[in-house]
């Protein structure tokens, strides 16, 4: 209250507001147009009007207000240019400020724009979220501030020592407060603002009216320019706006006051000035509660979410009063839908529209059918919601989109009257009619498809090795739940097609999945068990065999696409190899001749089947059977590309070859981590099963210059070992394995086995297996006999005979067993030797050719190739030129007696053995 | 010259004598109308070339170095020896003539016979025919006349028989060589042939008097087991290296022959085409002729037809030269093996 006497009693330069008010002069110039301009269009003459005064002002107060709204969105950089416009504008109205003093907006702000980028600078947080622009304007900034306001510094300390006082709030309180108080003066004086009002409009002075008419006019126009500059920059906040008013106010005030002279007495004068200002304020107080009734409802919100919305939001909730029917809801459903796909709307916006439909759908009991529409329409809107394929749902949304499959899922059990297909026309939908039963447009296969290709992406996406990874796959139960009832409806419902598509979703989540249940089952005999327990997880489900079996069986029967049988064979047979049962998935595979067409088949296929044979091999190792498990690796091995043939990963090599577009497409075929086979198990069986087939092979055929490698990869590992200058215990699961083989070579089976199952490999490889003690005891006996094999064709040579006690003494081979292999080995003609049963030795025959006369034979038949193309030479020589090189032919006779003896040789060396 | 024992007696080791009788029988051919008909070695040399490969040879490398002596009427003697450092790569700009002179000179000083009389190698399994051989050979001996090549065998060496052999390039070669020009056509001229490349020259290993006696006393008081180097019987890994051996060189040699086959091939091609134009051209002029027009100008037909380069037949002469020597040697081997197995038979029988 007493700054409004102290403005009237003294011309204090330090506030803003009292200086303003007593300063006449510049209006002085315009006095004499003032008439006339009256009567002219109302909004020229505001503009006229101001002063130079106020028109530098606004033009500050104009950039202050950006800067504040800059401020809120910490806009820095804007902040920036607006800052440096407003040192410029400062600039201009320097003369001005010398004549009144500093304004006090000017410093206000200049003080909480300091405080506000210190605040910032503060906020480590926040700098590093900052974009590059703005951390490099909010240091500019900064210095920038700092420099200017060292100027103003007295102000500002000014300023800070007495925000109550200079701030601007405050003084719009304290004009407020004033207000209650010169009412109350007034109230001595025994007029009453109100009365004070009406007298006043009700006095015929024309000058009066006329001036109250006008500063009506003029509230009205500053608040309809306010309002468009609430549309136009959307940037503009109250208490600026009490600034300007009163930046005009004052405008009038003074206009009045240079007026009121000339008509009224000073005191009346300025007692009407005062009432004029208190009228002034209540309206303006009254407009300023609306206004920011006003903000706080539209204007906050539409500045962070854009206009659409807003505009949306309102025609949702239905005109009150409507009467809420099927019609109007479908009507609505489909304005909502309108706008999908559409640029620039807002699909999180959408989904809760649709959201809140359908709760009004629900609580005015639109029927099922309805519901469903909307259901439907949600969850597509879910799937909508990422802008293309790469990105994967986020957390939230999924969760939703899971909860709504639920829900729809719910609603279609519990009303087995509603039809959904897509096959049903938009036309022929009936959501309301409860006579006939519903239809509704929309199919719930696509919908779980998909939502199973999210689920994909998302564990894709999610690091494998967070916790992140692990609450994803928690998820992985829920989709095979939805899977399941999916299923089971459609079974009641769907097509053959259908069904079949439902039934590989139902397979591509059950197939890589060992079944610890039936296997415990298996490992327990029945009537071991107690029987409650064993009703009880057979209860539980059925063996995950037994379900592969039906589904895969009812594709097998009723699939008319090719693909999806395929991918039910290929997941069948993976089922049965991980789960050892060999012969079935072997015969599976080979019945289907899947390996003579794979190539032809897209590449998501491809993997799989790369996939199906790698856990073939697997199987068949597990199973003993080296020969097998190596032919099926042998593909997968060999390119030594096995990550990328497996979809487990992308290869590095390969990146500069690929562009962008293509890595793309090869990331979204990437099989989610929780498939993927162990990349060293796969390469240790299939270097076991080499070691097991290449060691006794190589004994074999030592000397044989033609002899084959079986496995390449298997001799590169060795010849890696081979190059290491020192040979230190092995580390990885390759050196143990070369290690390994080295020993085998030797005939040593207990170093070989001490190579390949100890503690490291145990910990890297064979407790990966599901049987790891039954694999484990396999090993051994297939490295004991290996072993047996390969001594007995590196040293049979040494032998005249040998005791089979002997030998399975050494190899701690049972008796039967030795047999049998030396037996085996003689039928095959790998040894050359006989057994003498009454001594129980094998006697050696000693037919093989030993080194020398290999070489000898080698050698027999180099020298043949060599005679061969002499011979040609001569030939030459001899076809062109008879007669000419005569003389050479006895060199020709010479070869011809050569030849025969190299045939004599050749006689020699074979009746040698 | 002093320091040359002079035997009167013929004083070869009884060790050398089969080789020095083997050498002898096949160097008779070649060695007629060579300078030198006769090595003498002292048996200080021999000890000296067995100790340098002992000391700085291994596997397949070789050693070599300086042969030192005198020439007396058609027969070498070779009196002394200085082996040559073993080539190594931080010292490349090692100049070896400089290193010989100063031998030489040193030795001089010494009093030892400083006339250069030849050199001398070790082999392994034999394998001695080679290119480098034969351009330092004829180097030698285009400079001495009466240069030999001693090639020692340490592995036959430790089989129990000193294996030493001198040769000489013969004649003919040595034209060849002057002339530098391998081609089919002067080989053929010069009637070379791989068993006319080298000749071997008769060794006789001689000792002073003194020495022999040492020799004879050492022979009595060494026991048996000493001598049986000789009488081994394990002779499948020396056979096993030569016929490798042997077998690369079999190869190399089919590569040559298809090399010169398609050589062979495309003069004969080329030829015909020659033919082919040459024919056509005459027609040609005839048909002027009888037109009564000037005949076409004589064309440079080797312009035309740029003949072929032919391939260099030295190295498969070498080849060859090799593969005869590895056979020989195996002949020997052999036969020498067969020997121990019949003796081995005949003492087994006797035993039993």
């Amino acid at each position: 209250m007493s700054r409004f006497f102290t403005t009237g009693s003294d011309s204090e330069s330090e506030s803003s507001l009292s200086g303003e008010e007593l300063v006449t002069k510049p209006v002085g110039g315009n006095y004499g147009k003032q008439p006339l301009l009256l009567s002219e269009d109302e909004e020229d003459t505001k503009r006229v009007v101001r002063s130079a005064k106020d028109k530098r002002f606004e033009e500050l107060t104009n950039l202050i207000r950006t800067i504040r709204n800059a401020m809120k969105i910490r806009d820095v950089t804007k902040c920036l240019e607006e800052f440096e416009l407003l040192g410029k504008a400062y600039g201009k109205a320097k003369s001005i400020v010398d004549k009144e003093g500093v304004p006090r907006f000017y410093i206000r702000i200049l003080a909480d724009l300091e405080d506000y980028l210190n605040e910032l600078w503060e906020d480590k947080e926040g700098k590093k979220k900052m974009n590059k622009n703005n951390a490099k304007a909010l240091s500019t900034l900064r210095q920038k501030i700092r420099k200017y306001n060292r100027d103003f510094e007295s102000h500002i300390t000014n300023y800070k020592q007495n925000p109550e006082q200079s701030a601007d709030e405050d003084a719009e309180k304290n004009e407020e407060d004033s207000e209650g108080s010169s009412d109350e003066d007034e109230d001595d004086e025994g007029v009453s603002a109100a009365a004070f009002l009406k007298k006043k409009s009700e006095a015929p002075s024309g000058e009066s009216r006329k001036f109250l008419k006008k500063m009506e006019d003029e509230d009205e126009d500053s608040e309809d320019s306010e309002d468009d500059e609430d549309w136009d920059t959307g940037s503009t906040s109250s208490d600026s706006d009490s600034e300007e008013e009163e930046g005009k106010q004052t405008v009038l005030a003074s206009r009045f006051l240079k007026k009121a002279p000339t008509t009224e007495e000073d005191k009346k004068a300025a007692e009407k000035k005062r009432e004029d200002k208190a009228k002034k304020k209540h309206d303006r107080k009254s407009k300023r509660l609306d206004e920011e009734e006003e903000d706080n409802e539209g204007g906050e919100w539409e500045r962070v979410r854009g206009g659409v919305p807003l505009v949306k939001e309102k025609p949702k909730m239905f005109a009150k009063g409507t009467e809420i029917t099927h019609t109007v809801v479908i009507k609505k459903l489909n304005e909502i839908l309108q706008a999908r796909g559409k640029k620039g709307t807002d699909r999180a916006a959408q989904i809760e529209l649709l959201q809140l439909l359908v709760q009004i759908a629900s609580e005015n009991n639109l029927g099922e059918g309805v519901t469903v529409k909307i259901k439907f329409n949600i969850i597509a809107s879910l799937y909508d919601y990422n802008p293309n394929l790469a990105t994967y749902m986020k957390p939230e949304m999924w969760q939703k989109c899971l909860d709504c499959i639920n829900e729809l899922m719910d609603i279609l059990f519990a009303n087995p009257n509603i039809f959904v297909g897509e096959n049903i026309l938009e036309e022929s939908e009936n959501l309301h009619n409860a006579d006939q039963p519903l239809r509704v447009r929309g199919c719930i296969l696509t919908l779980v498809e998909r939502m199973d290709e999210e689920f994909t992406k998302i564990m894709q996406n999610t690091d494998p090795h967070s916790q992140e990874y692990v609450e994803h796959l928690k998820d992985e139960a829920q989709v095979c739940t939805i899977i399941e009832r999916v299923q089971r409806y459609l079974e009641e419902k769907g097509t053959t097609d259908e069904i079949c598509r439902i039934y590989l979703r139902r397979i591509l989540h059950t197939y890589y999945k060992f079944d610890y249940k039936a296997h415990q089952r298996q490992l327990t005999p029945p009537e071991g068990s107690s029987k409650s327990e064993q009703d009880q997880a057979e209860n539980e489900g059925e063996d995950s065999a037994v379900l592969m079996e039906r589904l895969c069986k009812y594709i097998y029967a009723k699939d008319r696409t090719d693909r999806i049988r395929t991918c039910a064979i290929l997941c069948h047979i993976y089922h049965h190899a991980l789960h050892s049962r060999w012969y079935q998935a072997r015969d599976l595979m080979l019945m289907s001749h899947l390996q003579d067409n794979i190539q032809h088949a897209d590449p998501p296929v491809q993997i799989l089947y790369n996939r199906t044979m790698v856990q073939l091999g697997i199987c068949a190792f597990r199973q003993g059977l080296t020969k097998d498990a190596h032919n099926a690796l042998l593909d997968i091995q060999s390119s030594g590309r096995a990550k990328e043939l497996l979809g487990q990963g992308l290869l590095l090599r390969s990146l500069q070859e690929r562009n962008q577009e293509q890595e793309k497409v090869e990331r979204r075929r990437q099989v989610p981590f929780h498939l993927h086979i162990n990349l060293e198990l796969l390469e240790c069986v299939y270097l076991v099963s080499a070691m097991l087939l290449e060691i006794p092979y190589m004994a074999a055929h030592e000397s044989d210059a033609r002899r084959r490698m079986i496995s390449k990869q298997f001799h590169h590992q060795l010849r890696v070992g081979e190059r290491q200058p020192l040979l230190g215990p092995p580390e990885s699961m390759r050196e143990h394995v070369v290690a390994a083989s080295k020993a085998m070579k030797m005939g040593d089976w207990k170093t070989c086995h001490s190579f390949i199952i100890n503690e490291k490999m145990n910990g890297k490889v064979w407790d990966l297996f599901p049987e790891a003690d039954k694999v484990r005891s396999m090993l051994v006996r297939k490295i004991q006999e290996e072993s047996l094999r390969t001594y007995l064709f590196t040293y049979s040579s040494v032998y005249d005979s040998i005791s089979m006690e002997t030998l399975s003494d050494m190899f701690e081979l049972d008796l039967p067993t030795v047999h049998s292999i030396i037996s085996k080995m003689i039928i095959n003609e790998e040894l050359m030797a006989s057994l003498d049963q009454p001594t129980q030795t094998v006697v050696m025959h000693r037919t093989e050719p030993t080194a020398q006369q290999n070489l000898a034979l080698q050698l027999a038949e180099k020298l043949g190739s060599l005679v061969e193309n002499n011979e040609r030479v001569f030939d030459h020589k001899q076809g062109t030129y008879g007669g000419y090189f005569r003389d050479q032919k006895d060199g020709y006779r010479k070869n011809e007696g050569y030849m025969r003896r190299g045939g004599y040789r050749q006689q020699q060396s074979q009746t040698a053995y | 010259m002093a320091s040359r024992k002079e035997g009167t007696g013929s004083a070869a080791t009884s060790s050398s004598s089969t080789t020095g009788a083997a050498g002898k029988g096949k160097g008779k051919g070649g060695s007629g109308d060579s300078a030198v008909k006769q090595v003498q070695i002292d048996g200080l040399v021999v000890l000296k070339i067995i100790k340098h490969y002992q000391e700085e040879g291994q596997g397949t490398e070789v050693v070599q170095g300086v042969l030192l002596g005198l020439v007396v009427e058609d027969r070498l003697e070779i009196t002394n020896c200085f082996p040559f450092p073993q080539h190594t790569e931080d010292d490349a700009d090692f100049d070896e003539v400089q290193y010989q002179m100063e031998m030489m000179r040193s030795l001089r000083h010494v009093n030892i016979d400083h006339l250069h009389v030849g050199w001398y190698q070790s082999t392994y399994y034999g394998s001695f025919v080679t290119r480098a051989l034969l351009d330092s050979q004829f180097s030698y001996q285009h400079a001495i006349e009466e240069s030999v090549v001693l090639i020692y065998d340490p592995i036959k060496t430790a089989q129990g028989s000193l294996s030493l052999k001198a040769y000489r390039l013969t004649p003919k070669l040595m034209e060849v060589c002057k002339e530098k020009d391998f081609s089919p056509e002067a080989l053929k001229k010069g009637n070379i042939t791989f068993e006319h490349m080298f000749e071997e020259v008769p060794i006789v290993i001689k000792n002073s008097h003194l020495i022999n006696v040492l020799m004879w006393e050492l022979e009595k008081k060494s026991a048996v087991a000493d001598k049986h180097e000789l009488l081994s019987l394990a002779s499948s890994n020396h056979l096993g290296k030569t016929l490798q051996l042997l077998m690369d060189r079999v190869d190399e040699m089919s590569q040559d022959i298809v090399k010169y086959n398609t050589y062979m091939r495309n003069t004969s091609k080329q030829q015909q085409q020659k033919h082919q134009y040459q024919q056509r051209r005459q027609q040609e002029n005839m048909q002027r002729q009888s037109r009564g027009e000037p005949p076409l100008p004589e064309e440079d037909l080797s312009k035309l037809f740029k003949p072929h380069q032919p391939p260099a037949r030295m190295d498969s002469l070498l080849i060859a030269g090799q593969i005869n020597t590895y056979c020989q040697n195996i002949k020997e081997f052999t036969a020498q093996n067969l020997g121990k197995l019949f003796m081995a038979q005949a003492l087994q029988e006797y035993n039993n």
